[in-house]
């Protein structure tokens, strides 16, 4: 099993290199195909002839297109992602941040989505067509469709507005982290304010995430309750359960241990490819909070033709693509041993 | 169940460690610079704070190349020569300055006992450093310097440029990009030009300016901190602490403003502006702006080769309207090429005004009696105003017959196609010029003198007789500004009856001040600039 369980790994990476160098070579070649001019956007708003001819040598901008390629292809090599034309800074230098930004909202938007919609999915696939299944329902429905721009603004107007409780927008208050600067480890927030003891610091960024994490956790709690639901009901009527029912088990062990352990797959593999998604498609929450994220920092390389920041972009999309597909297979494979790898 | 949800997540956050850093690992030294210089300040009591809202990122802290929007950091913490103000140039880091009788040598006496952050002294050998770093790199703003032949220091407060045609050097040493002073002393210890920029784009700064930068994170915020030896001195009620904080939704800087979290917000939704100026806790202020919208006309490729075609057009532009419907009245029509407040701007220019009647005949005379002409109008993507313009041209022309094809491209893009053979190219082209330093000669070289490859003539507007009128005024401009303004507005006349471009208007710069906080003032030459040492506490 062990040896096997290598050997598939070693397998599906392999296969990963070869699916992110043709992602790569795709996105580099159309970026650079469109007409645009990167010695126009690196130089600033208004160069001379001189500069730009300047800059076109230092990006070698005059080289065959395939030259260079394979010039960025060979930094790449060396863990060198160039550097962004529209900031000057290293791209892997605006991606660290941009991603440890929208990586510390997703992953509490995720936990958020997946406590909830197990708990609702589970309950109203017990107490179906009850008034509990009927508004889960319609919370699902609006999860998944309303915009999600408009119901972070609505959270806004409530909880900033109205009721004065939580902050309107941004990671953290300036003035809280000026009093209490905060020493960087992991680049996440909460982490870092956890780990150096710095509470103020946590208390204000755990109350900063909590209206963009709910924001962003409605669709997936749409999706994961309607699925949890489906496959709850479906489960319930198999013979283990009646089994079990009549040892007496309890109700709360029945449905959460013995039920959902063969509920959960489907649920599952929406929660890692709606992180997926969300990573870089979190523009508008991103934009509405004002989070310094790889949404709005995707947004805004690719609407300047920005291509060293599209594709450190497209890289980390893909990679984490690739990753949890792979993630979510094995999880698979851990939670239903019939599953042969 | 709650087990294996707890370590599913546990899992995913380890394998998600691994991948961040796996695949960006390599920099994690370089970022922790910038916030290091924030924990060495430990515990800092924030006594009264100021923030301004911004709504682009930062792009570079080197005062040699930064040619964009971070002047609005280091005009903080640099300071220029020379002060471009409504009142004219003004001194800054020099108190007085002279020149020969043709302009062509300049003496800058510097103010004396001006400390830089570091605790050196000013002396005019920090700026023949700057200035000839800044030519000497030869990136972005280094062009303004290119009347400098050589600078000599006289002695510690005097300096002396020779200049290699005349040139109003003042006004160039005012200019809010490539003229800011820096430390030669402690930025020479750092190595070579490169290693002083990457030095300084860490979130340093080598300047004399009231604040210096305490934090910088180009994506979110820069906080700075009062430099406490300052040669203005300080007052009781000014800002130990200033903060730009980069929001680039303007609903979310409004909502901000009037809640008090962020103090300057600016461009606000121009739809809100009447209401917020209903609003007590908000002040509004409409400051004239620099900038101007041109549409370029395509002087190459007919039919707009025909300059009665383009005359026509210039005719059946609905100026008042667009002022009206695209800026909400916050901007007005422009007069010529030039804007308010500067050499070059006459009020008693005569220029084109609404008439549909006439924008006929004159098409009917040029061989179109019914019109039936199809042009492309390009502008840039995301900009509303070129869009709403844009659109009412379209209506507007609709009228004589004329079809509009409207297309909005991304800057690089438009430029591009623009710059490559005007017969392909677009028929007109909807863009911004503001000044580097405010002269009416950066505006009507860039736009208008002849060029042989296209850069900014995106016109392609070739005349020689122009050329020349603009040529000697810009020389004339130190020495005998009467003499330059009749050689200007000779040349701005023929660039009218030529008809190359549509002047549109100059917009108003608007920002909404929240009531703690007085004394804001802006200044077009160093746009979208707050200077928060001229604020105070209300």
């Amino acid at each position: 099993m062990a040896r096997k369980f290598g050997e598939y790994i070693a397998y599906r990476v392999i296969l990963a290199i070869f699916v992110i160098l043709g992602v790569i070579t795709v996105v580099f070649f159309v970026s650079r195909v469109v007409p645009s001019d990167p010695a126009g956007l690196w130089v600033g708003a208004h160069p001379t002839k001189e500069a730009i001819e300047k800059a076109r040598e230092e990006l070698h901008l005059n080289e065959p297109l395939i030259k260079q390629y394979f010039y960025y292809l060979s930094s790449l090599l060396h863990g060198d992602l160039g550097v962004s034309i529209r900031t000057h800074n290293p791209v892997a230098q605006d991606l660290k941040s941009a991603f440890t930004a929208t990586f510390e909202l997703i992953l509490v938007s995720e936990f958020i989505a997946v406590i909830i919609g197990i708990i609702l999915g589970v309950y109203s696939a017990v107490k179906k067509d009850s008034w509990l299944d009927n508004l889960s329902r319609i919370l699902a429905i609006s999860g998944v469709s309303l915009p999600t721009f408009w119901f972070g603004m609505i959270l806004q107007l409530i909880f900033f507005k109205y009721l004065g409780i939580l902050p309107l927008a941004g990671r953290v208050d300036s003035v809280v982290i000026l009093e209490h600067p905060l020493k960087t480890i992991t680049g996440f927030y909460l982490l870092d304010s956890l780990i150096t003891g710095n509470i103020p610091v946590f208390i204000d960024a755990l109350k900063h995430l909590i209206l963009p994490a709910i924001t962003l956790a409605m669709y997936p709690i749409g999706l994961i309750t309607r699925q949890v639901r489906s496959m709850m009901i479906e489960v319930l009527q198999e013979n283990y359960i009646r089994t079990a029912w009549a040892y007496g088990i309890p109700p709360k062990k029945v449905y959460f241990k013995y039920a959902l352990k063969n509920a959960i797959a489907p649920a599952l593999i929406t929660v890692g490819l709606s992180f997926a998604y969300t990573l870089i498609g979190a523009f508008l929450v991103e934009l509405i909070f004002n989070w310094p994220g790889l949404g709005r920092y995707a947004a805004y390389s690719i609407l300047s033709m920005d291509y060293p920041a599209i594709l450190g972009v497209t890289i980390i999309a893909a990679v984490a693509y690739v990753f949890i597909n792979l993630f979510v297979d094995l999880i698979q494979v851990y939670l239903d041993p019939r599953i042969e790898l | 169940m709650k087990k294996i949800v707890v370590r599913l997540f546990l899992m995913t956050l380890l394998v998600f460690g691994v991948i961040a850093s796996g695949c960006i690992g390599g920099e994690t030294t370089s970022t922790k610079q910038s916030t290091e210089t924030s924990s060495s300040t430990t515990k800092t009591q924030v006594s009264n704070v100021v923030i301004y809202g911004y709504d682009s990122e930062m792009i570079t802290l080197d005062p040699s190349i930064e040619f964009s929007n971070s002047i609005v950091t280091l005009a903080n913490v640099y300071e220029c020569l020379v002060k471009y103000t409504d009142k004219g140039l003004e001194p800054w880091l020099a108190t007085s300055w002279e020149s020969n009788d043709d302009g062509t040598e300049w003496i800058f006496h510097l103010r004396e006992g001006v400390k830089f952050h570091t605790g050196n002294e000013l002396t005019a050998e920090d700026v023949k450093w700057s200035v000839e770093r800044t030519i000497r790199m030869g990136m972005g703003p280094a062009f303004i310097w290119d009347p400098v032949e050589s600078i000599e220091v006289l002695d510690k407060y005097t300096i002396k440029f020779k200049l290699k045609y005349p040139a109003n050097l003042p006004l160039i040493a005012s200019s809010a990009y490539g003229a800011y002073i820096m430390d030669s002393k402690f930025l020479s210890q750092i190595g070579d030009d490169d290693a002083i920029s990457n030095y300084l784009n860490k979130g340093h700064d080598a300047g004399t300016g009231p604040y210096m930068i305490a934090k910088y994170d180009p994506k979110t915020e820069i906080v700075f901190k009062k430099f406490d030896e300052y040669w203005g001195g300080w007052e009781e009620n000014q800002f130990d602490t200033a903060i730009i904080k980069i929001i680039p939704d303007p609903a979310l800087r409004e909502q901000m403003v009037t809640s008090g979290e962020i103090h300057i917000a600016k461009s606000l939704p121009l739809d809100d502006i009447p209401q917020l100026q209903q609003n007590p806790d908000i002040v509004i202020k409409e400051e004239p702006s620099f900038r101007v919208l041109y549409g370029m006309l395509n002087t190459k490729k007919p039919p707009l080769n025909n300059k009665l075609v383009r005359k026509a057009l210039s005719y059946a532009t609905p100026y008042e309207d667009i002022v009206e419907y695209v800026l909400g009245g916050h901007g007005y029509v422009a007069k010529g090429p030039i804007p308010k407040g500067m050499m070059g701007y006459f009020e008693d220019l005569p220029t084109y005004t609404y008439d549909i009647e006439k924008a006929k005949q004159l098409l009917a005379e040029a061989g179109y009696p019914n019109g039936g002409l199809k042009l492309l109008l390009t502008y840039t993507q995301g900009d509303e105003a070129e869009g709403k313009v844009a659109e009412l041209l379209k209506a507007e022309w609709q009228k004589l017959g004329i079809e509009v094809e409207i297309r909005p491209m991304n800057w690089e893009q438009q430029w591009a196609l623009a710059r490559s053979d005007p017969e392909n190219a677009q028929d007109i082209l909807l863009f911004y010029w503001w000044p580097t330093y405010p002269t009416p000669y950066d505006y009507l070289f860039n736009m208008f003198h002849c060029e042989e490859e296209t850069l900014f003539n995106l016109c392609y507007y070739c005349n020689p007789e122009f050329d020349s009128l603009i040529d000697q005024a810009a020389v004339l401009e130190a020495s005998d500004p009467q003499k330059a303004e009749q050689l200007y507005r000779q040349a701005i006349e023929l660039l009218i009856d030529d008809a190359p471009a549509i002047f549109f208007y100059s917009p108003n710069y608007i920002y909404a001040i929240h009531k703690s906080v007085k004394g804001f003032k802006a200044y077009p030459a160093y746009p979208e600039v707050v200077f928060f040492y001229e604020l105070r506490k209300a």
